[in-house]
Parts: C-alpha cells; sequence; structure tokens
C-alpha cells in the first residue's frame, strides 16, 4: 500500500522529536543524580546501547506470518538483524564516529547546563551546516527560501534556547558550534547515505542501520575514553564498565527510547533531504519543554524562572522555529522532463550534462518514445525555467523536451 | 532488476478510482499524477521483462486507464 510520502515523512520525524524529547529529560535526570561524568555516561550509553538494541532488533526479527515483526511495525525494508556488507563499511565508520564525539559533546553539554530545554535548541542550528553541505554535495544551491527558512529556525532556536533561569554561557557554545554540529553533520549524512542504499535488492532498513551504528559508536567511544585516560589520568574506562553494570536499569531506559527515536529518525532521512528532516525535528525544542517542566518540579534541575520577559522570549524563538519548519514544507515543485536527443551525437554526453545541471535528481536513458526522462525537484517554478529549462536548452544534444509537473505523488517507502 | 517508467493517458472522471486501483500493485516505487501529455507516471521494478509485461497488463485491466507508455531504463543516474 502506498502512501503520500509527505505524510509518512511527517509522522516518523515528529514522532522521532517526541521520542527524542523524552530521552532528554531522561539523560537530563541520569547526568544530574546517576552518572555525573559526561565520558562516563557517554561509554556506558554505548555498551548498555548494544545489548538493548540487539535485543530489541532480534524482537523485531521475530517472523509473523511470513514477516518480520519489525517490517510490520517500524520498517517494511527490515527483515532480519544482519552482518554488514562490504560497501556499508566506510559509511558506518564515519556515521559512528560522528555519534561517538557528538555523545560526548552532548553530555558535556547536558552536566554543564542541566535544563534540556536549553541543550536542545542550540543543536538545532546545525540545519545551517547541512544546509551548506547539501549545496556541495548535492549540487544544489539553497533558494532564498530555504535560507530564510534557515535563518528564521536558527533564530528560533537561539531565542528558545535562552535559561529560563537566566544563564548564557560561552563554553557550552563552543561545544555546541566546535563540536556537536559539526560530528551531528558527519552522521546523520552517512546514516542518509546508508539508508539509501539497495542491499541485496532492497532498501536498506533503519533497524540494521541503528543497530550497527551503535557498535561502531561504542568502539569509537571507548577509543577516546581511552585516549582520555592516557593523556588525563583519568580511569574513566573502568568506571564506564562500572557505571553500565551498577546502573543498567537507568542506562537502557535511556538507550531503549533512544533506538526508536533514531530508528523513526533514519526512515525519515531516507524520505526526505537531510536538513528538511532537521527542521523538522526541530520541533523536539517544543516537546522537550513540559519534560523540563517535570523535572524542575521533581528538582532533579533547577527551578525556572518566572520572569515574563524571559518566557516571553522563549515563546517567540519557539514560534519562530515553528514557522520556519512550516515554510521550509510548503515550498517544493517536483517535475519529470521527457527528452528526446538528436542522433550523432553520443549518449553518454548528454546524460553528463543533464546529470550536471542543478535540482536534477534523477537521470534515465530509456527505450521507447524518449530518450531520457529527468526528474527535477526546484523551490519554485521561476527557478525551474531559470536553472533548469534555460541550461536543457544550451544542450546541444537534445532535440526536444516536454515539462511534466507533477502535482501529487505517492511512493513505495 | 529491470526499472522503467510507465506513462499513463486516463479516462477523465475516472483519475481517483484509477489511481486507488493503481496503489495496490505490488513493484511500484512511485506514482506521480502529472499535469501535461500523460496523466499519470509510474516508476516500477521487476525481475524480469514477463514481470514487466505481467504488471502493465495488470495496468492495462483498471477500469479507466486509456492508453499506457512503458520507457525501459537502460541506464541511471541518481542522488
Amino acid at each position: 500500500m502506498k502512501i503520500r510520502k509527505k505524510y509518512l515523512f511527517y509522522i516518523l520525524a515528529f514522532t522521532s522529536s517526541i521520542i527524542a524529547a523524552l530521552v532528554s529529560a531522561v539523560d537530563a535526570t541520569i547526568s544530574s543524580i546517576v552518572i555525573t561524568d559526561p565520558w562516563i555516561f557517554s561509554l556506558s550509553c554505548f555498551l548498555v546501547g548494544i545489548i538493548i538494541s540487539l535485543a530489541i532488533s532480534l524482537l523485531l526479527s521475530i517472523p509473523v506470518k511470513g514477516y518480520s515483526l519489525g517490517s510490520k511495525i517500524i520498517d517494511p525494508s527490515f527483515k532480519r538483524l544482519r552482518l554488514l556488507k562490504r560497501e556499508e563499511i566506510k559509511y558506518h565508520l564515519l556515521a559512528g564516529m560522528g555519534n561517538a564525539v557528538l555523545t560526548i559533546g552532548y553530555l558535556s553539554l547536558l552536566s554543564i547546563l542541566g535544563d534540556p530545554s536549553v541543550v536542545l535548541p542550540f543543536s538545532q542550528i546545525v540545519i545551517l551546516y547541512l544546509l551548506a553541505l547539501e549545496s556541495i554535495t548535492e549540487k544544489n544551491m539553497p533558494t532564498l527560501t530555504e535560507i530564510q527558512s534557515s535563518v528564521t529556525v536558527t533564530f528560533g532556536a537561539i531565542l528558545g534556547s535562552i535559561s529560563l533561569t537566566g544563564e548564557i554561557n560561552i563554553e557550552s557554545l563552543a561545544i555546541v558550534f566546535l563540536i556537536i554540529n559539526p560530528a551531528w553533520c558527519v552522521f546523520s549524512i552517512y546514516q542518509r547515505k546508508l539508508k539509501l542504499m539497495r542491499i541485496n535488492g532492497r532498501r536498506n532498513d533503519a533497524i540494521n542501520i541503528r543497530f550497527w551504528n551503535v557498535v561502531f559508536a561504542c568502539i569509537f567511544t571507548a577509543i577516546l575514553v581511552l585516549l582520555h585516560d592516557f593523556l588525563m589520568n583519568t580511569t574513566y574506562l573502568t568506571a564506564g564498565i562500572a557505571a553500565s553494570i551498577n546502573h543498567f536499569k537507568w542506562v537502557s531506559l535511556t538507550m531503549g527510547l533512544t533506538f526508536f527515536s533514531y530508528v523513526f529518525y533514519i526512515r525519515a532521512l531516507g524520505i526526505g533531504k537531510a536538513s528538511i528532516t532537521q527542521a523538522v525535528r526541530a520541533s523536539t525544542v517544543f516537546f522537550t519543554i513540559p519534560f523540563s517542566l517535570l523535572i524542575a518540579h521533581l528538582n532533579i534541575i533547577p527551578p525556572f524562572s518566572t520572569d515574563p520577559v524571559m518566557i516571553l522570549l522563549k515563546f517567540i524563538g519557539i514560534v519562530l522555529v515553528v514557522l520556519g519548519i512550516v515554510s521550509f514544507a510548503l515550498t517544493l515543485v517536483k517535475a519529470y522532463i521527457f527528452i528526446t536527443a538528436k542522433t550523432g551525437i553520443p549518449i553518454e554526453e548528454t546524460l553528463e550534462k543533464i546529470w550536471d545541471i542543478p535540482g536534477v535528481t534523477s537521470v534515465a536513458v530509456t527505450t521507447g518514445q524518449y530518450d531520457f526522462i529527468v526528474k527535477i525537484r526546484t523551490r519554485t517554478l521561476v527557478k525551474g525555467y531559470e536553472r533548469i529549462i534555460r541550461r536543457l536548452e544550451g544542450i546541444e544534444g537534445i532535440k526536444d523536451y516536454k515539462w511534466q509537473s507533477i502535482l501529487k505523488e505517492w511512493e513505495e517507502i | 532488476m529491470i526499472k522503467a517508467y510507465i506513462l499513463t493517458t486516463l479516462q477523465p472522471g475516472k483519475s481517483d478510482s484509477a489511481v486507488d486501483e493503481m496503489r495496490k500493485i505490488k513493484n511500484v516505487d512511485s506514482i506521480s499524477i502529472v499535469a501535461g501529455e500523460y496523466d499519470v507516471i509510474l516508476r516500477v521494478q521487476v525481475k524480469s521483462l514477463e514481470n514487466l509485461m505481467k504488471l502493465t497488463n495488470k495496468l492495462q485491466m483498471i477500469d479507466g486507464i486509456k492508453r499506457t507508455t512503458t520507457q525501459v531504463i537502460e541506464k541511471e543516474i541518481t542522488l
């Protein structure tokens, strides 16, 4: 059964956000009362994470009426937990490294700031990094709308991240901009590449990607902790292993929830661009507030200020984040272009020239009435004319073309 | 694996029911309603040419589909 890709994308990204908000509250509780050191907490997260992810993945591999449980409830591409293919390993290495650095950075930030509703909005600025990277890797210059929406989300996130206790911390800003956000970019770009791969003739599944990501992240975290122990004369490695055993219940709670948050996030990544998925996931900022209020009420983190100016600023920040996300989502034009080629000019040459046009997402050489079927994506029709049609008309090997705007689309995901 | 685009023209007034039927067919990667010479473009992925014929046959059995044109993909570059 096919459903509108758009709806599934939003359901997945929002579900992932709500779970992520819950996870951040659990993390704040653990780092404030159970495991206070971020290095020890990171290592124990991944050690326990392997066990929890393995248990959940095996449970989801149970066959029910010929299909696995995981394929019925989470990702239709999932068959069972499997070993990695050689072509996946390099992406897993990079994504695992990203996740390890990201987790250590995030937990350090949490131990400095305490309140998750302050920590999370900062990381939303990662959308700017992603947009810049997509412009390079997907040969797609960001349009005015994309820049406008990203700036709105960013300013919203900055306002939303103002601590209600009124503090702003330079050390925490450095951690966000130099460690967490670049690591998050590496992590999400390579997870997206993994999700778009085809393994044994079918789409790669989110459950295997998550399990193997935890395994690689654990290896990298252990290496980083060992380096820290060696350079700083600490004993975080043994402390991390001890914390995994002593506080297994707490850490398994956060890792179990994180597993589902990421599985939904990876599936959403397979559907939309990394920056758009990130924009939707920015709504975590919104969902964190009730959880922050709850843990402040329980005296786990310092209570909030009731200064109306602070509350107003935070509220404006959240409204800006939501507005940025909505304007991102509402502006996308897709179309097919059917092309007839001139004889006497090599097909490969024309293919390369079409592929070089910004906004082209796929070019197929076909048999039949048309020689090429091209799929394009643009933010506005004007840009479609300026950037695509003009370039297309300049290609020597093209005899004729027909533009077919896509009005509505369903995809098998 | 054989990948193809199937370009279809529909009878006026029957597009909703025809698209509903198309969404039930297996091995269809995407269904796009378009404005222009054609009405719906399907992207399919099948194991053999025989399966492609079966799929095209299924499509042609749907009430409301006037004409189908199949374009088999020989080479593709995609993001």
